[in-house]
């Protein structure tokens, strides 16, 4: 068995990390949905695959996914997941009917919108070159979705390096969670910025 | 039914002889779950494979690339008991999860691909298959009756290899 390879204080510079682009997420998101969103503390982990699967929730759950690719300097996959009936509420609060041929559309806007906010920030504050690529949007099995996203990362090392936090749209009782998995090296990039590696 | 169940996650592989016992995948997306059973012994067996090829690439678990995966499955197989020639194989997963998106996501294609390329070399037949398309999937394997199911998102579980069956079929 493989073990973590990140330090705990490597560990506190990259949930430092989550914590400011997942504030910046929220604004986006807040001025989006015109409500107030909360934002949970963090999570930073360096988990084997399986348990990065295991870790995101019960692997059956339905789940939407919004999934945007980042190229640049560094490579990585931030993934939004919605529980369903969150996704529908949202919708709503752009004013599309869930069943509306726009939904997925408007979702997918969603993610755009918060995940590149995300994803400008942790470029201004590492100075990397880094871009998103255009979203995708699923509906299906947590896991499925989940285990697709790490795939895209799993050649070089066996351990998935996931950010996590949860946005909350206030009186909704609606939520997104939030994660970035950075390909092996650009782990080693973030790390390589933040002075850390 | 009181039937225990051995979790097979990303990356990993499980042979089984206990009567009672269930192999399962939960929710696969581009990842492929193989199982290979041989009926007369009562002996499955269960891969979760992620990557098509190592590509020479020294990683830590090689068992989730197809290339290592199912050769050593085999492996375990025989070890337990199983004669190769018996061995029946079926494959659920390897699907597009996201429609629109980059090519790395195309990796459940080439994960089948792989895996019936292993498959042929080792002259073991497929016997069923639940792979492509965009949903995620969840195969369950009866060690005793060599029975294995699939269940699609949102779906119903339906029977890839039934456990009563003689089996006729050519390869």
């Amino acid at each position: 068995m493989s073990t973590p390879q990140y330090t705990e204080l490597q560990l506190d510079a990259l949930r430092e990390l989550a914590n400011i682009g997942s504030g910046t997420a929220s604004t986006a998101l807040s001025t989006m949905l015109a409500r107030a969103v909360d934002i949970s503390v963090p999570n930073a982990k360096a988990l084997p695959f399986a348990e990065a699967v295991e870790a995101a929730g019960p692997p059956e759950e339905d789940i939407t996914g919004i999934v945007l690719g980042i190229t640049g300097d560094m490579n990585g996959t931030v993934l939004l997941l919605v529980p369903p009936a969150d996704a529908d509420a949202m919708c709503r609060m752009l004013g599309v009917e869930p069943d509306d041929e726009f939904a997925l559309s408007a979702l997918g806007e969603i993610g755009n919108i918060v995940g590149t906010s995300y994803i400008n920030a942790l470029a201004a504050m590492t100075g990397m070159a880094i871009e998103p690529t255009p979203p995708a949007t699923a509906t299906d099995m947590l896991g499925a979705i989940v285990e697709t996203v790490l795939a895209g990362h799993a050649h070089a090392g066996d351990i998935a390096l996931v950010l996590d936090s949860d946005l909350t749209v206030e009186g909704e009782d609606c939520s997104i969670s939030f994660l970035l998995v950075p390909d092996q090296g650009g782990v080693d990039e973030l790390l390589a910025r933040l002075g850390l590696s | 039914m009181g039937a225990s169940e051995t979790m097979v996650r990303m990356g990993e592989l499980a042979v089984s002889a206990a009567a009672g016992h269930v192999l399962v995948s939960l929710g696969l997306g581009s990842c492929i779950g193989l199982a290979l059973v041989d009926r007369r012994m009562g002996i499955a067996g269960l891969a979760h494979v992620v990557l098509p090829g190592s590509g020479g690439h020294g990683a830590e678990n090689p068992r989730k690339f197809a290339d290592h995966a199912v050769p050593e499955l085999v492996r375990e197989l025989e070890a337990a008991g199983a004669r190769r020639i018996r061995l029946e194989a079926v494959l659920v997963g390897g699907a597009s999860m996201f429609a629109v998106s980059t090519a790395s996501l195309e990796v459940g294609q080439r994960n089948e691909a792989a895996v019936r390329e292993q498959l042929r070399a080792l002259r073991i037949p497929v016997m069923a298959a639940a792979t492509g398309g965009k949903r995620g999937r969840t195969i369950k394997v009866d060690v005793a009756s060599a029975a294995v199911t699939v269940r699609e998102a949102g779906g119903s579980t339906e029977t890839l290899l039934g456990g009563n069956r003689v089996c006729e079929v050519a390869a």
